[in-house]
């Protein structure tokens, strides 16, 4: 009898804990998820915007096919960078990258450097020798000279998908957003890897 | 006394040398009849004369061995992609490969502008990574500078629903190196080999690291680094007991020959020298390859 009380109690503090506890555990990081996604939804809204843009103003130029033509590929990119610097004369260093979302970025390259594997990660990017500091600014073509770091898998699994048009690349301690066929720096959070 | 033992050992080395030499001429793969043939370079694309020596040694040897294709381990266009970069450091040294119609099928290294993937000649049809098939063997071509969720999810489904018997993996940055400069690719490899080892990939090639590696296979995947067609770290290789064969004295470049269940492959540097042969025999159970090797210097 005595034992059957026993476990009755265990169940009653069991069920309890279990339908209580979360109320505690999960309200803060809720909020927090919340307010991540706001973030992150901006972020992306102001992704698709671009790649609208970048779709129409690609459009009215002959369509790129692979070709035996070097040079055709350069004009192409060189074509499709100037309208769209024409077109985002006015953009400014955080118009994707708000000061909200680039503080959301910073923590999440934090973490992901911080973590076990972090260490991986900055042999990832541990940059070549030769490369050079270069300052960068929005609408600046990327320079083909210095080599490309990679970015590193684990950072792409944390930051939110981009679609192929985009980027993230890593540029000496910055992180940029780079259009992929103009090759064009369409914003940049600097010294997000410190 | 003296004078003729010195005379005795200048003919010897010259016996050897010659030798040597005829050695290094001999062919050390099969020719089998429906064979998949194939060479392997990379990091090659500095026009500078010893790029254009090693692609004089590779039009020799094609002589003696018809490879239909090269694959580039990237790095394709070092300094620049103008019309002039892509004309003196790949159109220009190949020039005798690309009439004779030898099709080239390139990864891109963190050298190579993304928009190289819209020249014809590097077969990439405007994808930064992408799958063919050349009669039994499949081949994986990724893009390592920037493997993100959507290339590896691609990556899966194509081992996956990939029916071949063999499957090849190649890209730029090299998964295990034992080269000074670079070294290996920890965290890539972290995300990549469980994908290999999975869907039974036997052979993987890399460049980056500008020699050329033998890798001992590392849970049943034989890796190779060839990164020294065109680029050369001259004795960069630190070789550790993960190295089975390497070599940092000279430019080089592969012959690979898939006849059945067999891959063949040979080494060969810029002057003719054959540094490293052996075969892969692939596993009916797509795990345990055993790599035999014939012969090594």
């Amino acid at each position: 009898m005595k034992r059957r009380i026993r476990v009755i109690r265990l169940l009653l503090w069991l069920s309890l804990f279990t339908f209580v506890a979360p109320g505690f555990t999960e309200r803060a990081p809720t909020s927090q998820v919340n307010e991540e996604a706001r973030d992150f939804k901006i972020f992306t809204d102001r992704v698709q915007e671009y790649v609208r843009m970048q779709k129409d103003l690609k459009a009215s130029l002959p369509a790129l096919n692979p070709t035996n033509d070097a040079a055709r590929i350069i004009e192409h990119q060189h074509a499709l960078a100037r309208k769209i610097a024409d077109a985002r004369r006015d953009a400014r260093q955080g118009d994707i990258f708000t000061p909200e979302v680039a503080e959301r970025f910073r923590k999440i390259i934090d973490r992901t450097f911080r973590e076990p594997e972090g260490r991986l990660a900055r042999e990832t990017i541990r940059p070549d020798s030769s490369s050079k500091v270069v300052v960068l600014h929005v609408n600046d073509v990327c320079p083909e000279d210095i080599p490309l770091t990679t970015t590193p898998p684990t950072l792409l699994r944390m930051l939110p998908k981009l679609p192929q048009e985009l980027a993230y690349r890593i540029v000496g301690h910055d992180l940029t957003l780079q259009d992929t066929e103009a090759r064009l720096i369409v914003d940049l959070i600097p010294n997000a890897i410190r | 006394m003296p004078a003729m033992r010195r005379s005795v050992f200048v003919s010897c080395v010259a016996l050897a040398t010659i030798g040597l030499s005829l050695y290094s001429q001999q062919l050390a793969l099969p020719l089998r009849t429906d064979s998949v043939r194939f060479a392997v370079i990379g990091d090659v694309g500095t026009g500078e004369k010893p790029q254009y020596e090693v692609a004089g040694q590779m039009i020799r040897e094609r002589l003696k061995f018809p490879f239909e294709f090269v694959i580039t381990m990237g790095d394709n266009l070092y300094g620049g992609s103008d019309p002039s970069d892509y004309e003196s450091k790949f159109e220009r040294p190949y020039k005798l490969l690309l009439d004779a119609g030898v099709q080239f099928y390139a990864v891109l290294g963190n050298h190579d502008s993304p928009n190289e993937r819209f020249y014809q000649p590097f077969n990439m049809n405007g994808q930064k990574y992408y799958t063919y098939k050349k009669s039994n063997v499949r081949f994986f071509a990724l893009d390592s500078n920037y493997m993100n969720p959507q290339q590896l999810s691609w990556l899966e489904k194509e081992l996956q629903d990939s029916g071949s018997d063999w499957k090849i993996c190649y890209f730029h940055h090299a998964l295990y190196s034992s080269a000074a400069f670079h070294g290996s690719s920890t965290e890539l490899r972290l995300l990549l080999e469980p994908l290999f080892v999975k869907y039974g990939v036997q052979v993987v090639f890399a460049g980056h690291d500008h020699v050329y590696e033998r890798v001992k296979p590392q849970n049943g995947i034989c890796y190779f680094i060839e990164g020294a067609s065109g680029s050369l770290r001259k004795g960069n290789l630190r070789k550790t007991d993960r190295t089975a064969a390497g070599y940092d004295r000279d430019r080089s470049f592969m012959l690979v020959e898939i006849a059945g269940d067999e891959l063949h492959f040979q080494t060969i540097s810029r002057t003719g020298l054959s540094v490293d042969t052996g075969v892969i025999r692939r596993d009916a159970n797509l795990r345990n390859h055993t790599v035999d090797v014939w012969m090594q210097q």
